[in-house]
């Protein structure tokens, strides 16, 4: 098992794709830089203090860890699924595609052993993306907008109901909580499109059809039409991770969605791996 | 096979730790609380949804919502979106004297604020604020001690930067009055606070509105947090403030099956001891 994971890492080390999600990632974090300056310096001089009087939004508020807690959350929601989707999603269909797949299926190891290491490598590299994007948020904050207390407000980005503060050396911990369990909520994304590099061939046609799934179920629980089956949808169990940037983290509620987040990762898994053996590889 | 059955595994216990720490559903509403209360206040906006033509107050309307404050018997009640001061005698008739009333002077709109108070000695008081009026009205509690006085306010309904200058205004002439009385605001601010429904990540009406209710949280406290949604669509956009000092409260209640005829919002009520 641990010779497959390392092959299966090597693969994953010399994929050029690995190195351009990275290379995205920066370039999403200098957009950021350049809309939350711009968004700043609009919003805390000229015009605005003339129409209002009072305004959280001192330059106090943005400080580099405001800055970091936007940049993840805008990216975990629109980038972080692509590139783990692309990731996950060519692992079999990907070997199949190159005509890899009957040799590796030939050797001497259990299709599900082949499976389980394809998922931890991906699992590694959205960990990796992860954790890269958020120390890369963290450094760039600091350089150039500076350190300062975590202030959250009722309203954007949804995370308290009442104005609350995490003073900055705590928010640093819990940038680190995020890591794990954004990572965490990924893997779901990860399982699903590592199903459909099984059931198609294609790399294409898996990673296509997992983001439309995830795009799919994610604007659909947006529309108020289909307010009550918000709650069945992965993508709003996912949403769990962000709860680390509470003031008082909701200890229960967060063990709660990681384990319905490991019950739809590792369903998904046993899911691949029972189709995976029984299926008839032809390419 | 030792795969399978790991994964198997791992999928039980994920399936057994998600029931174990699912939170039993939090109570929306609490009903009923033992704590002493010496004050109950409610806010009602009585106007109707959008899609009528006129979404103003419905003079049809006016016996259940008498019947429902007679039964329920706050000490006083902020009204939004009434026709006039025909609208209000209206009501105050079919409150059979129990209730005093004033009405809020005509700003821009067609639709005013008013309070209702169960106290004879109460004193209405205009509150300016830019093109709109809410308005105030002081009164002693049951238990004496300081003055009480209770705003009712209507913050505009489509634009978030004007509801947020509305606020501003609303809170400075609050402050100036708290230094001599317990000050409650009550009414409809439209604060659209819920990012979830917004089908952007980040837009300005929701910062607006969340400068605008930060602020009051600064001075008051959110006395009807608890008790969830006023309005259909899920929305929490009624809210009654009182001191951030107060010594308890009480109960705290939407009445959801209090709407009638088109109406889209429901009364809120609040308990507390001062």
């Amino acid at each position: 098992m641990l010779t497959l994971f390392k092959l299966e890492l090597e693969k994953l080390l010399r994929a050029k794709s690995f190195y351009l999600s990275f290379v995205v990632l920066s370039a999403f974090v200098a957009l950021m830089l350049w809309g939350f300056y711009t968004y700043a310096a609009r919003k805390t001089g000229g015009q605005a203090v003339e129409q209002f009087k009072y305004t959280y939004e001192s330059k106090q508020y943005f400080n580099g860890l405001t800055f970091a807690l936007y940049s993840v959350l805008f990216s975990f929601t629109l980038l972080l699924p692509i590139f783990v989707s692309m990731s996950a999603g060519s692992q079999i269909a990907g070997e199949a595609r190159s005509g890899t797949l009957r040799m590796l299926c030939t050797r001497p190891i259990s299709r599900a052993s082949l499976v389980l290491s394809k998922f931890l490598v991906t699992a590694l590299h959205a960990s990796l993306l992860l954790g890269f994007f958020i120390v890369l948020n963290l450094v760039v904050g600091l350089i150039f907008v500076g350190w300062g207390n975590l202030e959250l407000y009722p309203g954007p980005l949804n995370l308290v109901d009442a104005p609350g503060k995490i003073l900055r050396d705590e928010a640093l911990m819990r940038f680190g909580y995020a890591a794990l369990s954004g990572t965490w909520a990924l893997l779901v994304i990860a399982a699903l499109a590592l199903l459909c590099s099984v059931v198609f061939d294609s790399p294409a046609q898996a990673v296509v059809m997992t983001i439309a799934v995830y795009l799919a179920l994610y604007i659909v629980g947006r529309v108020e039409f289909f307010e009550h089956l918000r709650p069945y949808f992965f993508t709003t169990d996912m949403d769990f991770w962000r709860d680390v940037f509470k003031p008082e983290i909701p200890w229960q509620s967060l063990w709660h969605y990681t384990c319905v987040c490991g019950a739809y990762t590792t369903g998904l898994l046993l899911t691949t791996v029972l189709i995976f053996e029984r299926k008839d590889i032809v390419t | 096979m030792w795969v399978k059955l790991l994964l198997l595994l791992l999928f039980g216990l994920m399936i057994v730790g998600a029931f174990h720490f699912a939170e039993p559903r939090a109570l929306e509403e609490r009903s009923s609380s033992n704590t002493s209360h010496s004050l109950r206040l409610m806010t009602w906006n009585i106007g109707y949804a959008e899609l009528e033509d006129d979404t103003r107050a419905h003079d049809k309307d006016l016996p259940a919502v008498a019947e429902l404050i007679l039964r329920q018997q706050p000490d006083a009640v902020a009204l939004q979106e009434l026709t006039g001061a025909p609208q209000l005698n209206a009501l105050l008739n079919l409150l059979k004297g129990k209730y005093q009333g004033a009405i809020a002077q005509q700003g821009k709109g067609d639709r005013f604020e008013a309070v209702l108070v169960k106290n004879t000695g109460a004193k209405f008081i205009p509150v300016p604020v830019g093109t709109r009026y809410a308005l105030g009205a002081s009164f002693q509690s049951n238990t004496g001690g300081r003055e009480v006085l209770l705003l009712s306010a209507h913050a505009d309904a489509f634009n978030a930067a004007q509801r947020r200058i509305y606020t501003e205004g609303l809170i400075d002439w609050a402050q100036n009055r708290s230094q001599s009385s317990d000050v409650f605001i009550a009414g409809d601010f439209n604060f659209e606070l819920k990012a979830t429904n917004e089908t952007n990540l980040y837009t300005d009406n929701v910062k607006h509105d969340s400068e605008s209710y930060s602020h009051i949280l600064r001075y008051f406290r959110d006395l009807g947090r608890a008790a969830g949604d006023t309005a259909i669509n899920d929305r929490r956009i009624d809210y009654i403030f009182g001191p951030s000092n107060l010594k308890q409260t009480g109960r705290v209640e939407v009445l959801r099956n209090a709407a009638v005829g088109r109406m889209d919002h429901w009364p809120l009520v609040v308990e507390v001891g001062l």
